[in-house]
């Protein structure tokens, strides 16, 4: 892993333009929103309120949704899309290692790389909209766990949609239905206390929350203790699920596979 | 005991299948109508330990598809496969430690990068020690004059450079079997030739077992002494190069250079004349004929010289294709393609 590592980093360092604009564009969704929210919640009827939440409280979400969204992204579902049609998987699936372990190792490779731009940018954000936090030592403890499971979730479960290319062979309808479900049901565009209460269940039932909301909310110290620690069993039922998912699609997806291309 | 051992091996490929045009395209969608397209059709053979065998036929015999298969990338539709102990498609890393296959039209290289990065990543991956490694890639890097290259962009590298590369990059492990698939196509005269000898000299020192499918006759006659015909899916002919020209070919080809024209000159009575340039003129003689005629044709004719050889390789094989493309169209087509009718 060391080496496949090194040279994903390599591969990332060879176009750090496109790397750049990538995480910046990271940035900007959850930046719109902030101000986006910091205006309604100035005009709402409990000025300086959404709901429960304080202006500075939504600014501490919607930071975090910003860190967060950059350390959980992941691309392969849009990947093995292109991989599967144009046979390109063929020369990884030669070599004696699951082809999701080179992927893993290019995930990895453009937090490392990106993250040396993104931390002084987010610091500065941070100065900037004075967010109001309330985390405290336990959830900064549980934080890091929560991080990265909420990695491997969206990675894993990425992935595993992404095996659908083997039988719809195009996935970028795909991506983006998964994209928008996680937007709303992940608390990307808002947070999911403001949700009406029938899709906050759903939300619960879903992924997405485990991905974006939790450990956001988490980050912000917006949970309440036992919130905080059950997110975690969440968010490795969800893994467990996601590999067994992704092996079951893989297994299938293989047999189908026809290796198009020369 | 064979190293490979396929037996009745199938893939048939379900493909989609429209008529041209705006009004299909829109019919399509209501109602898709797929075709069974029978790519490898009961295909058997076995190859030796340290064999290497010519896998030949035109564009979609059914050659890559079986390669693929051997390399596990394929699941068959029927049939069986065994090669060194391991069935194919199972794919356990121990067996894909142990082969490799080089898609000529398909890069193993990361593209962005030194082809030595590459090299690092295949040592990784395949889990190879420090010290043989770097003794493997030092005499590849001599066998194949890789060492200008190695710090070169992927990208930026000819076609043939690329292929020497692709080469050392799948020979890195060392496989025991190695499936190659156009290994030569696209690259010059020379790097093809260098390519070739370089093939013949891996097979040598390791014993390895080479499948080598090729456009080029030069590759299959100068590595290969045993060939495997394949067309339709079905195998028309496996056994060594000379019995193959000898069954399909029991003829010779006689040249001859005139002192002076022969217009309207009947050859009939000493072969059947198949080319003419000048006064250059090439014959075809059924083999137990050829001492007679030739000792007449310098007896009886103002001969300046003669040459006697056996007809191309590719005429042979072409004869076999066209005699198998009649035997086809004599029978039901659709035992070739079948129509699997309306689908989602």
């Amino acid at each position: 892993m060391p080496t496949l590592l090194r040279v994903e980093i390599a591969n990332m360092l060879q176009y750090r333009a496109e790397i750049a604009l990538w995480a910046a564009w990271g940035i900007v969704s959850p930046a719109v929103l902030m101000s986006v929210w910091t205006a309604a919640a100035s005009a709402s009827k409990n000025p300086g309120h959404i709901g429960s939440l304080s202006t500075g409280e939504m600014l501490a979400y919607f930071l975090m949704t910003m860190i967060v969204g950059h350390l959980c992204t992941a691309w392969d579902i849009y990947e093995m899309g292109w991989r599967v049609r144009t046979g390109r998987l063929s020369p990884e699936l030669l070599r004696p290692i699951l082809p999701i372990w080179e992927a893993f190792a290019a995930n990895t490779a453009y937090k490392l790389v990106t993250m040396i731009m993104l931390v002084p940018i987010w610091g500065v954000i941070a100065l900037i909209v004075r967010p109001t936090f309330h985390t405290t030592p336990r959830d900064a403890g549980l934080a890091g766990a929560a991080l990265m499971m909420a990695w491997l979730l969206n990675f894993v479960w990425g992935y595993a949609i992404g095996c659908l290319a083997f039988f719809f062979t195009k996935m970028d309808s795909v991506g983006e239905l998964w994209f928008g479900a996680s937007l709303f049901f992940g608390g990307r565009m808002a947070p999911i206390e403001l949700l009406p209460k029938q899709l906050r269940v759903i939300s619960d039932l879903l992924p997405f929350r485990w991905i974006m909301a939790y450990p956001s909310e988490l980050l912000a110290g917006q949970l309440t203790p036992s919130r905080a620690a059950s997110g975690l069993l969440w968010q490795m039922g969800w893994l467990v699920v996601g590999i067994v998912v992704f092996r079951l699609m893989w297994t299938a997806g293989l047999k189908r596979y026809s290796a198009v291309g020369a | 005991m064979p190293q490979i051992q396929v037996s009745e091996l199938c893939k048939t490929f379900r493909v989609p299948e429209r008529e041209g045009g705006l009004r299909a395209a829109l019919g399509s969608v209501f109602r898709r109508k797929f075709k069974n397209v029978v790519a490898v059709d009961r295909v058997n053979f076995s190859v030796e330990a340290g064999e290497i065998v010519g896998f030949l036929g035109p564009n979609g015999a059914g050659k890559t598809t079986t390669l693929k298969m051997l390399s596990g990338l394929l699941h068959p539709t029927g049939g069986v496969a065994d090669v060194m102990g391991h069935v194919p498609w199972k794919r356990e890393a121990s067996y894909l430690q142990r082969i490799s296959m080089l898609m000529g039209q398909r890069t193993q290289l990361n593209w962005d990068l030194p082809a030595m990065d590459s090299f690092l990543v295949h040592a990784a991956i395949y889990q190879l020690e420090e010290a043989p490694f770097q003794e493997t890639l030092n005499e590849l890097v001599e066998l194949l004059e890789l060492g200008p290259l190695l710090k070169k962009q992927v990208r930026t590298l000819s076609l043939g450079e690329r292929m020497k590369c692709e080469l050392c990059s799948a020979l890195l492990h060392r496989p025991a079997v190695l499936f190659l698939d156009e290994p030569t196509i696209g690259v010059d005269i020379t790097m093809q030739a260098r390519i070739r000898k370089f093939i013949g000299e891996y097979n040598r020192r390791f014993g390895a077992t080479i499948i080598l499918t090729s456009h080029y006759m030069a590759d299959v006659t100068a590595l290969c002494r045993r060939i495997i015909l394949i067309d339709h899916g079905k195998i028309l002919f496996d056994g060594p190069l000379p019995e193959l020209s000898a069954r399909l070919a029991p003829y010779k080809v006689v040249t001859i250079d005139l002192t002076r024209d022969l217009e309207g000159f009947d050859f009939g009575p000493y072969g059947e004349l198949t080319s003419r340039q000048e006064r250059k003129l090439t014959l075809r003689m059924p083999k137990d004929t050829v001492a007679a005629a030739t000792g007449r044709l310098l007896a009886e004719l103002p001969v300046l010289d003669l040459s006697i050889s056996d007809p191309p390789i590719e005429d042979v094989i072409e004869r076999m294709y066209h005699e198998s493309r009649e035997r086809a169209n004599a029978a039901q087509p659709a035992q070739q393609t079948t129509a699997a009718g309306a689908a989602t």
